[in-house]
């Protein structure tokens, strides 16, 4: 719950939506500058205009796709923990820390290591939304869907269905490791990490944020309504268990295909829709988009700095989310206990 | 606020409910309960403690289902209404809310009228009779408890809404805003049925047009005030004896003193 008192006048939503778009502008601007040589603006620009030289054909064909994916998979990544903390109606829920990504990332191990005979790219999608649904139904029946949401109970629900799946997970990897190519692929995404997409993979990514971001409008109202508390939205017309499943479908497809273009990154779900409710207010039908971009100049500008900070290696993007994330995630959780 | 005009939602609203049953761990919380209520009227829900007020509420509203017995509206029975057409035809304001998110006033009683858009009064009109215009832009946790409950009372009547099933509105409300409460629940229900579950005997015997006297999950009287007040059932299902006073002109409440 955020400690502002009183809400927005009416008018200045469209004011604070440019802002957050100037924002993940800027964050564009700095994640293309980032990296084991820091490109200056003007080299950006010869680089956007077209330049032939080789840095600007470094940039604009290495650089730039990884920039745009990183800001992609912040999105859905965004939006996807507005869908989760709607549906959990917890501020503290996040695919992350509740297991939803630790299950797509188990479909996704299932689908790059056992040989199942099935088709590679439409076998790894469905699993890993299958593994991401499960792990969410789990945490959702144990914390239970009816009562008041109790912030310890599904924090705890939520780390041990993550603890488990990420023993599944390396046991998966240990035994079934002759491939050393797919585990290459598999161990970078535990620790998050966006790789480098063709053209094709970054229309697909984008296609598949503008498709969230659709089908997650769709659920602004009834996830508006839930937060009023079971009863209450049933007196306003919702059906909440019926909503809750049709939401927590949405949720593990955004999660899953988050999990599939960037691995396991932390704690973006959780402050994307933190910051998204103090700018726009707690409707979802503002706090989605907004927490869409919100999530995007984040992992924009947390990818950057996984390049740029270790030269020449490169860090995982998982470890720079967690350590900017983790001290934000606790203060939160402080003070709601302690409310 | 005035009574809802004919053409909102069905104008005569009826409940028909029969050999209503219903449990909870071992405990019968209602026993062959059966009650039919009909539009226009104020109708005042009494009982002790655990006597299945509100689980007699949440089965009239269809959010609890009956183990046993059927409840139709309109003739229609219950499960056969979706959430939305039950959420438009009917305003439920459940005992205890507890939003996840810092809504506005405002936006509640937003919340409230995008049930039924077509019928609902504009938002300014809803906050300025439920007297939440100058709180409109407040946030809940900046409410009091009784700024809370009006706000969720305006948003449950902002469309206007033939039949209205309110769990103790007035429960944290002060002695002049319960007041008010019930004199806007009498105006409302000269167009509606609605259906309150109370505390305040006083309240209840001085503005309901009928009380339904509630006692170990069975209905102990069933009738109009003054022949509940008559008959002592209330002390008997009180265990206390009770005093009645004439409130005299220019008085709003008679206060016991002693």
């Amino acid at each position: 719950m955020t400690t502002e008192t009183t809400a927005l006048p009416d008018g200045s939503l469209r004011g604070r939506f440019l802002l957050l778009a100037a924002a993940l502008l800027v964050a564009l601007v700095f994640a293309a500058m980032a990296g084991h040589d820091w490109a200056s603006p003007s080299r950006l620009m010869r680089a956007l205009a077209g330049g032939q030289e080789i840095e600007s054909r470094l940039l604009l064909v290495w650089r730039l796709p990884r920039v745009l994916a990183a800001a992609l998979v912040g999105a859905l990544l965004g939006l996807g923990g507005a869908v989760f903390q709607g549906v959990f109606r917890n501020p503290l829920a996040e695919p992350y820390l509740l297991g939803a990504s630790g299950g797509a990332a188990i479909g996704a191990t299932v689908a790059l290591l056992v040989p199942l005979g099935l088709p590679g790219g439409p076998a790894l999608a469905l699993l890993s939304f299958l593994g991401a649904w499960g792990a969410t139904w789990i945490v959702l029946a144990v914390a239970g869907l009816h009562g008041r949401p109790d912030t310890a109970g599904l924090l705890l629900a939520g780390v041990a269905v993550a603890a488990m799946l990420g023993a599944l997970r390396s046991f998966l990897m240990l035994a079934l490791s002759d491939d050393t190519v797919n585990l290459q692929v598999v161990l970078s995404w535990t620790l998050g990490g966006i790789q480098t997409p063709d053209l094709a993979g970054l229309l697909l990514l984008a296609m598949l944020v503008v498709g969230a971001l659709l089908l997650a409008r769709t659920l602004a109202g009834g996830l508006d309504l839930l937060g009023l508390g079971d009863e209450q939205a049933y007196a306003f017309g919702l059906d909440p268990v019926r909503f809750a499943r049709r939401a927590v479908l949405v949720g593990a497809g955004v999660v899953a295909a988050a999990v599939a273009f960037g691995g396991l990154v932390a704690f973006v779900g959780l402050i994307a829709p933190h910051l998204a409710r103090w700018l726009v207010g707690p409707r979802h039908r503002a706090l989605i988009p907004a927490s869409a971009l919100i999530g995007g100049a984040l992992v924009a500008i947390c990818d950057g700095i996984a390049r740029a900070v270790l030269p020449p290696a490169e860090i995982p993007l998982g470890l720079v989310t967690a350590l900017v994330g983790g001290p934000f995630f606790l203060v939160l959780l402080a003070r709601r206990l302690k409310a | 606020m005035s009574a809802p005009s004919a053409t909102t939602t069905g104008a005569a609203m009826r409940i028909d409910c029969r050999d209503l049953g219903a449990s909870a761990g071992g405990t019968v919380l209602l026993d062959a309960v059966s009650l039919s209520f009909t539009a226009p009227s104020l109708v005042g829900i009494l009982g002790p403690n655990g006597a299945g007020k509100s689980t007699l509420l949440r089965l009239l509203a269809g959010y609890r289902t009956p183990e046993r017995g059927v409840i139709a509206w309109n003739g229609r029975p219950l499960a056969g209404w979706s959430a939305a057409e039950r959420g438009a035809a009917c305003g439920y304001c459940p005992q205890q809310f507890e939003p996840a998110w810092n809504y506005s006033v405002a936006e509640i009683v937003e919340l409230g009228r995008e049930r039924r858009p077509a019928g609902a009064l504009p938002r300014e009109a809803v906050l300025r009779e439920s007297g939440l215009a100058a709180l409109a832009q407040r946030r809940w946790n900046a409410l009091s408890g009784g700024e809370r409950a009006r706000t969720m009372l305006a948003a449950t009547l902002a469309t206007q809404p033939g039949l209205v099933l309110a769990d103790e509105p007035g429960a944290s409300l002060d002695m002049r805003h319960r007041l008010a409460l019930l004199t806007r629940l009498a105006a409302y229900a000269r167009g509606a049925l609605v259906v309150v579950v109370m505390h305040d005997l006083d309240l209840a015997l001085r503005f309901c047009d009928r009380i339904v006297l509630l006692d170990g999950g069975r209905v102990a009287a069933d009738g109009t005030p003054d022949a509940i007040l008559g008959a002592g059932v209330l002390e008997r299902s009180f265990g206390l004896s009770l005093q009645p006073e004439t409130r005299r002109a220019g008085h709003d409440w008679v206060v016991g003193i002693g």
